[in-house]
């Protein structure tokens, strides 16, 4: 457990580190481009500061920012106690159980069943249930539901994979407008100095290769690194733990399986969710290559020896 | 033969040093966990001063009613007198068996008086009763588990050495006594 906490912060310095790397090769490389081509002098060091400077201002503000973006990506709002005193009375009662601070509770208008949990630390915990889930699961599924996702407050798994969220956005988002930025600059250069056309496109292209070869390990190992199946199973048997009853988890679980796709959810909020949220279609490919939830199977089976083995006391 | 026995003091220094870390870092434990022990047992407590504030409330609105059963408002008052004069954990858990126990009777009761049960005041107030009856019960747990950590800590090896040095006592379970008991008051409505 808390080996667990450390592990998680760890790697959440070790994406922002990566990340702030990342960003100052990426103002190094540009100013290099620039001075490279004559249009400017020494801006691969001026950029390359400019650039380290916006990433820790990024950085800072994904720590502190990125749960209310995840919150708005997802188009959740929050819920007052009188519109849904069932599920406040659960979750503070729940809370109690796992020794946290009652977290703040919002809800998603789809009728896909799912959750997520978000914010940095538990003092800031949010869990957003979509309205289908509130809907369908009874009284003994949804304790299950609310008890996995305050396992994942616990164990800071929510601030890892919040940050991910939002680094791994603002890096494709980058590397987007460099790349466009890069073929289009390239193109006018064409135009206007003939001479030196042949060995600008090679550039750009050793530019836009470095870029790419920097990016997708970063990328691939930032999505593995925060959605390690292990976490679902701890955060599964932690859950039980909480709410002494394995079976209404995997109940839930079963219900859940059967409709959890929820519009608003994309492949960079995927991994957040209990259940995989993305459509039928592009689950398949998502499967193969990173395979955000393990199989619904297996959590499900685990849940029932839990419920089997000796008691809990 | 000299540079022997420097590397030989070395390292038993070293040695030495490492097991002193050790220690600190056991001791440190040890009391963060007394802390989380602590800190549990006040989330109770919380709980158990919500439920101690709603009584006489609840006794007021009975009493409305049904004024002839002294007996089993005497009951309750008595069992929440204990609650807040307990002293020891095991006092505590004797004492809130008793009051749970005693509402149990107060709310069976309420069924001979229609009046009493359609009285919105005593609904709500029941509402809120059985509330802060599951969240004692979700508080127990949370403190249980805390205590288990905190004993099998310190009578298993190497804290029980700790334990005997720097005088860390076990701690008492929060139980309950009946298997009744065990359950939230269900009121029917």
């Amino acid at each position: 457990m808390y080996e667990q906490i450390a592990s998680n912060r760890a790697k959440t310095v070790f994406i922002i580190i990566g990340f702030i790397i990342f960003i100052t090769l990426v103002g190094f490389a540009i100013g290099y481009y620039l001075d490279w081509r004559g249009i400017s002098n020494n801006y691969s060091i001026i950029l390359m500061i400019f650039a380290l400077i916006l990433a820790v201002i990024m950085s800072f503000s994904s720590y502190y920012y990125s749960d209310r973006i995840v919150l708005s990506l997802t188009g959740a709002r929050p819920i007052s106690r009188e519109e849904n005193p069932r599920v406040y009375y659960m979750v503070d009662g729940l809370s109690i159980a796992a020794g946290l601070p009652v977290p703040k509770i919002y809800v998603i208008g789809d009728e896909g069943m799912n959750a997520f949990a978000t914010g940095r630390n538990p003092q800031k915990g949010v869990i957003v249930f979509t309205q289908g889930l509130l809907d369908n699961l009874n009284d003994e599924e949804l304790k299950g539901v609310i008890s996995h996702e305050l396992s994942h407050i616990k164990n800071y798994d929510i601030l890892l994979g919040t940050i991910v969220v939002v680094m791994v956005g603002m890096i494709t988002i980058i590397s987007n407008i460099i790349f466009r930025s890069l073929i289009f600059g390239g193109g006018s250069r064409r135009r206007s100095s003939k001479g030196s056309g042949g060995g600008i496109l090679s550039l750009i292209l050793i530019i836009v290769g470095i870029l790419l070869i920097l990016l997708s390990p970063i990328i691939a190992t930032l999505i593995r690194l925060a959605i390690s199946r292990n976490r679902e199973f701890l955060a599964d048997s932690t859950g039980a733990l909480i709410s002494r009853y394995p079976a209404g988890l995997a109940n839930a679980l079963k219900k859940i399986s059967m409709h959890s796709e929820v519009k608003t959810a994309s492949s960079a909020t995927a991994h957040l969710f209990i259940a995989n949220p993305i459509g039928e279609k592009s689950k398949v490919m998502f499967k193969s290559l990173f395979n955000t939830h393990p199989p619904t199977e297996e959590r499900i089976r685990r849940l029932e020896n839990m419920s089997l083995g000796v008691g809990i006391k | 033969m000299v540079e022997g026995v420097i590397a030989l003091i070395a390292v038993i220094s070293g040695i030495v040093i490492l097991l002193i870390l050790i220690g600190i870092g056991m001791y440190n434990s040890i009391v963060s966990l007394r802390n989380k022990v602590d800190n549990s047992w006040h989330q109770i407590d919380v709980q158990l001063r919500k439920r101690y504030d709603l009584i006489p409330n609840l006794m007021e609105t009975v009493k409305g009613y049904a004024k002839h059963e002294r007996e089993t408002l005497q009951n309750v008052i008595n069992a929440r007198k204990m609650g807040i004069d307990a002293k020891t954990v095991k006092e505590q858990a004797k004492a809130e068996n008793m009051i749970t126990d005693t509402l149990k009777s107060l709310f069976a009761l309420s069924e001979n008086y229609p009046n009493l049960k359609a009285d919105q005041h005593f609904l709500r107030l029941m509402e809120q009763l059985n509330g802060i009856e599951s969240n004692i019960a979700y508080a127990r747990q949370f403190y249980n588990d805390m205590v288990m950590k905190f004993n099998t800590r310190i009578q298993t090896f190497p804290g029980n050495i700790f334990a005997r040095m720097f005088n860390f006592l076990s701690r008492d379970y929060f139980e309950i006594e009946e298997v009744s008991a065990r359950e939230p008051v269900k009121v029917k409505f």
